[in-house]
């Protein structure tokens, strides 16, 4: 581990980011759109429940939360399946392999980069818009430390997830459809599109404890001081899941990745 | 590995490559019936070739399009893991420790580049620096070495999307030997590059070849870059290896080969292989524009293509 090439990789990562300055503009310009949508539709729903209060969260919360959901989605977004699978295609998977770096950990810290610009850029400005907006909603104190330290960690599984899906289009030649259903499954069941609160109870106890809440929903939660995260007993219980399905999602997909490169190495891709 | 003195810097005993590819069928049925197909053919891309590159030398490696010269390539950088045989690079088995064998060799694959894309080149290089772990002295000494070599500051600011490829594959090469590796492996660096272009790398080739004692392997389907680069070439032909010998011994053969190509009065061309030693090309034209007028004609060295035919039918061995 030499921390030098780490930052190095950033380093190259956030000049690159910023050369495609207009995408970060557009993206913010989408959320935009995407969130006038998101406002209407709760709108509507609240306006139909008759009360102001559903599932425990009032229509402020409601939109808070999806809010920072969708830029929390913008900088946690990876492209780890469209790129591996293009890099197959052209064979610049050879040249990627040939890295003094071993393959997980040099395509990890080549996001970074794009991670920190789009940390300051779109979930950075997005916060400070919902703070004025609700006039200081959100709590400022020792939250957003928890919010930044599982932010982290979500960053981690969620690349993990991705490099679980990614080797699959070794075997299938194409990744289109396999990236459709990764993403729908990770919103969904992450809480990034409909707060984990509003599913159904059953669904919710098995959502509670799969991966994908580790990425977007305990992070916010930690922010807005929900889930528990306000006591030490619910911190802990929540920092605990994102360790467990950390390290059970590093080794599966180390397993995994080992056994997939062997095609590559094998049989030529 | 016994036998060894050393030297080396490449040694490849017996070793052989098969591929397993789905057989495919023709059609519409064809399509559906392969999704379920186990039916699978091996082709064997490498078979059983054994060669030994000492340590500062430059080998051509030749052979026609899918002769199996790119496999044995990535075999070597330990990209591909061969079916049975042995390889050493640096006295390493690469595949074995791929990550490790990374930081002894260099690699230029003349139609993709290593560089980031939309950075100028300078950052490239630090960013391979920092990668590479390549001390600031021996990194600023390098870079020195390729100012005196070639002229590269045209390039060094401009992001590499924006280069031309001849730029680009200039660029890709000092890149691959920023790290002083003992090895550098170049697959086709001068393919479609003008003459000017080509002669430039070339030089720089030979130049930091002789600088810093660099084992330099290289594939090509130019003759003139192995005139101009290698004492020794392999050739390689439907994964087999037929010819390992000096340049000067295969030149003795076929330095005074040329082709001979003439465009008819009908416009379609003619093309004549001719040994200059026993032939006037000059008689030969003549002799045929008193059958025909002659639009156009063209002299052209002795492609590698031809030079295995030759072999083939016993020339040179």
């Amino acid at each position: 581990m030499n921390p030098k090439r780490l930052l190095a990789l950033t380093r190259a990562g956030i000049m690159e980011a910023l050369q495609f300055r207009l995408g970060i503009f557009v993206t913010l310009f989408a959320n935009l759109i995407y969130l006038v949508l998101v406002y209407y539709l709760w709108k509507a729903i609240y306006a139909s429940s008759g009360t102001d209060v559903v599932n425990g969260m009032t229509f402020t919360d409601t939109m808070i939360y999806l809010i920072l959901a969708t830029a929390l989605f913008n900088f946690l977004e990876m492209f780890v399946v469209w790129d591996m699978s293009r890099s197959i295609q052209s064979g610049k998977i050879a040249l990627d392999l040939l890295k003094p770096m071993r393959f997980r950990k040099y395509t990890f810290w080549s996001y970074t980069g794009n991670h920190v610009v789009q940390f300051v850029l779109t979930f950075i400005p997005t916060f400070i818009v919902v703070m004025i907006v609700t006039k200081g909603a959100i709590n400022m104190g020792i939250n957003l430390l928890w919010f930044i330290i599982a932010t982290v960690l979500a960053l981690v599984i969620n690349y993990n997830i991705e490099m679980l899906v990614a080797p699959i289009c070794l075997f299938t030649e194409s990744t289109w459809g396999i990236n459709i259903v990764k993403e729908t499954i990770v919103l969904l069941l992450s809480g990034a599109s409909i707060p984990l609160a509003f599913f159904p109870e059953k669904a919710r106890m098995i959502v509670q404890y799969l991966p994908f809440r580790a990425v977007y929903d305990i992070p916010l939660s930690m922010l807005l001081g929900k889930s528990g995260s306000d006591t030490w007993q619910g911190l802990v219980s929540l920092f605990g899941l994102q360790l467990i399905w950390l390290v059970v999602l590093t080794v599966a997909g180390n397993l995994f990745w080992n056994c997939a490169v062997k095609k590559v190495t094998v049989n030529g891709g | 590995m016994d036998g060894l003195t050393g030297n080396e810097a490449v040694v490849m005993r017996n070793v052989c490559k098969d591929f397993k590819v789905l057989n495919r069928h023709e059609g519409l049925k064809g399509s559906i019936k392969d999704l379920f197909s186990r039916d699978y053919k091996t082709v064997s891309a490498v078979k059983d070739v054994t060669m030994t590159v000492n340590k500062g030398e430059i080998i051509g490696y030749l052979g026609p399009n899918g002769a199996g010269k790119s496999t044995t390539i990535k075999m070597m950088t330990g990209v591909l893991e061969p079916t049975s045989g042995e390889i050493l690079v640096n006295g390493k088995v690469p595949y074995k420790n791929r990550t490790e064998n990374c930081e002894n060799i260099g690699v230029v694959f003349g139609q993709r580049s290593q560089l980031w894309w939309s950075l100028p080149l300078i950052e490239s290089f630090k960013l391979l620096r920092d990668l590479y772990m390549v001390p600031q002295k021996d990194y600023e000494e390098m870079i020195d070495l390729y100012r005196s070599l070639v002229d590269i500051e045209p390039v060094l600011h401009k992001p590499v999307r924006q280069m031309s490829l001849g730029q680009r594959t200039l660029s890709d090469i000092l890149a691959a030997f920023l790290h002083n590796p003992p090895v550098v492996f170049l697959d086709e660096p001068t393919i479609g590059l003008d003459v000017s272009m080509k002669s430039k790398i070339r030089e720089l080739i030979l130049g930091l070849n002789k600088e810093k004692n660099t084992t330099v392997i290289l594939t090509t389907h130019d003759m003139g870059d192995v005139d101009a680069l290698c004492r020794r070439i392999v050739i390689i032909d439907k994964g087999m290896k037929i010819y390992d010998n000096d340049i000067d011994h295969l030149k003795n053969y076929f330095g005074s080969y040329r082709t001979l190509k003439l465009k008819l009065a009908d416009d379609t061309w003619e093309e004549m292989l001719i040994d200059e030693k026993t032939t006037d090309v000059m008689d030969v034209i003549m002799a045929k524009q008193k059958e025909s007028k002659i639009k156009d004609v063209k002299i052209l060295e002795i492609s590698t293509e031809e030079v295995i035919k030759k072999i083939y039918e016993g020339s040179a061995k």
